[in-house]
């Protein structure tokens, strides 16, 4: 297998091609973004913190899933800077039991409020089964994820913004690492007219095909949608614009309490579908869903190319896409 | 026709075509069966998703050296190439 001889996207990925070099299309078009862009967006999340700070019963809600990199960014937003914080954690019924014991003594460690949000496993599990089986999302929605993934942080994004829109929370905030998502959007004002659009990426094609009439209460509603905008929170995700380094991260939150769940895949420090999730997506696109992520950690120098091929080749442990598969009722 | 201007001042490839050569390079990626028009809606024809519309802001941000403000993040003003071409105008991209 051919991989770009800068990131790690291999030769089997969607629409690439190499220069002589060896270097990637996607390498070549996407700009990485120096120190001085990661030095306006910090002043500009300062500014912003000062401006909502102790003006709301929560300063921010947070998308907590009790892995590495929401941890870190809740000790950031907590210790740090000092906001009050309400951890929503969606539980999608593969938690695993360390990662549990995380989000607990996390939460308590940095002095937040923990919510644990459970839809019935039932619903759940046909929810993840039919985004899994059925072609619902678009071929460039699965070049950056998994279908499952991609459903599990539909619902997660949903409800982080339901709760921000109910308890008029100014902020809301994930732990995207800075190959989920571009600096540009790392502090962006939600708007509902925006957001109404892109519901017909993971929403509609949901309960547009799902029989489960009671799934639309978990997306967001029509009656959100027409909260006035300045009630819409801004998102943040601080770990674009902060120098991201997986092992100081782990140090630093292993320091507090944290402690790393044996029980996951390589690519997870909290969820016991995602094995299930990659091997699925590996066997039909022929590529490992986390590539596009990785593919920006290691092009942002944060981390090696070796490690970056190493986490997106490596076969899953079958006795976890089993485990899975079997909960969920997938052959595998 | 619309240029675009690079950061040497040189006049290179019309706004339009640079928009389309984005989305096809980076939303479309080399699948053949995928077409669209100037005028449809690029969330609608699935071509871009919500990650995509914050790409295509990138982009439009480092290509075009323009700040889009948070107001401007609207369907009117990002959802097709021909948006996409009027918004940048009244940026004064021409």
């Amino acid at each position: 297998m051919k991989f770009c001889s800068r990131c790690v996207l291999p030769e089997t990925f969607p629409g690439i091609y190499f220069d002589e070099k060896g270097v990637c299309n996607y390498c070549n078009n996407t700009p990485v973004p120096d120190e001085a862009k990661k030095l306006e967006y910090l002043k500009k999340f300062e500014s912003l913190v000062e401006q909502v700070r102790g003006k709301h019963e929560y300063d921010v809600v947070m998308a907590y899933s009790g892995g590495k990199d929401s941890t870190y960014t809740m000790y950031m937003l907590t210790q740090k800077y000092g906001l009050r914080l309400l951890a929503l954690t969606f539980d999608n019924g593969f938690i695993s039991r360390q990662a549990r014991e995380n989000i607990i003594r996390m939460t308590d460690v940095m002095g937040a409020t923990s919510i644990l949000f459970r839809p019935s496993f039932t619903l759940l599990k046909s929810v993840f089964r039919y985004s899994a089986v059925h072609d619902i999302y678009s071929p460039k929605t699965l070049d950056r994820a998994s279908a499952i993934c991609t459903t599990c942080i539909g619902l997660v994004k949903s409800q982080v913004l339901k709760m921000a829109l109910k308890m008029h929370i100014p902020l809301s905030a994930y732990g995207w690492s800075p190959g989920q998502a571009p600096i540009s959007s790392a502090i962006m004002q939600t708007n509902p007219r925006l957001q109404r659009l892109t519901l017909s990426s993971v929403r509609d094609p949901l309960i547009g095909g799902f029989r489960e009439n009671n799934l639309a209460r978990y997306f967001l509603s029509d009656d959100d949608l027409a909260i006035e905008k300045e009630r819409w929170p801004v998102n943040i995700h601080p770990l674009a614009f902060t120098d991201y380094d997986e092992d100081a991260i782990v140090r630093s939150i292993e320091s507090l309490g944290w402690v790393k769940p044996k029980d996951t895949d390589p690519n997870s420090t909290n969820c016991l579908l995602n094995a299930l999730a990659n091997y699925l997506h590996r066997k039909r696109f022929g590529f490992h869903p986390y590539a596009w992520e990785i593919a920006g950690i290691v092009r942002s120098d944060s981390m090696s190319r070796h490690d970056g091929i190493e986490k997106t080749t490596q076969d899953e442990d079958m006795a976890m896409v089993r485990f899975a598969a079997e909960k969920l009722g997938i052959d595998v | 026709m619309d240029t675009a201007s690079d950061k040497t001042g040189v006049s290179s490839l019309p706004v339009q075509q640079e928009i389309i050569n984005f989305i096809r390079e980076n939303f479309i990626a080399g699948r053949s069966d995928v077409s669209f028009g100037v005028e449809d809606s690029l969330i609608e024809t699935k071509i871009m998703d919500s990650t995509g519309v914050l790409e295509l802001v990138t982009f439009l941000e480092e290509r075009f050296s323009i700040t889009i403000a948070d107001e401007e993040l609207v369907p009117e003003n990002l959802d097709s190439v021909k948006n996409l071409v009027n918004f940048l105008r009244s940026k004064g991209i021409e």
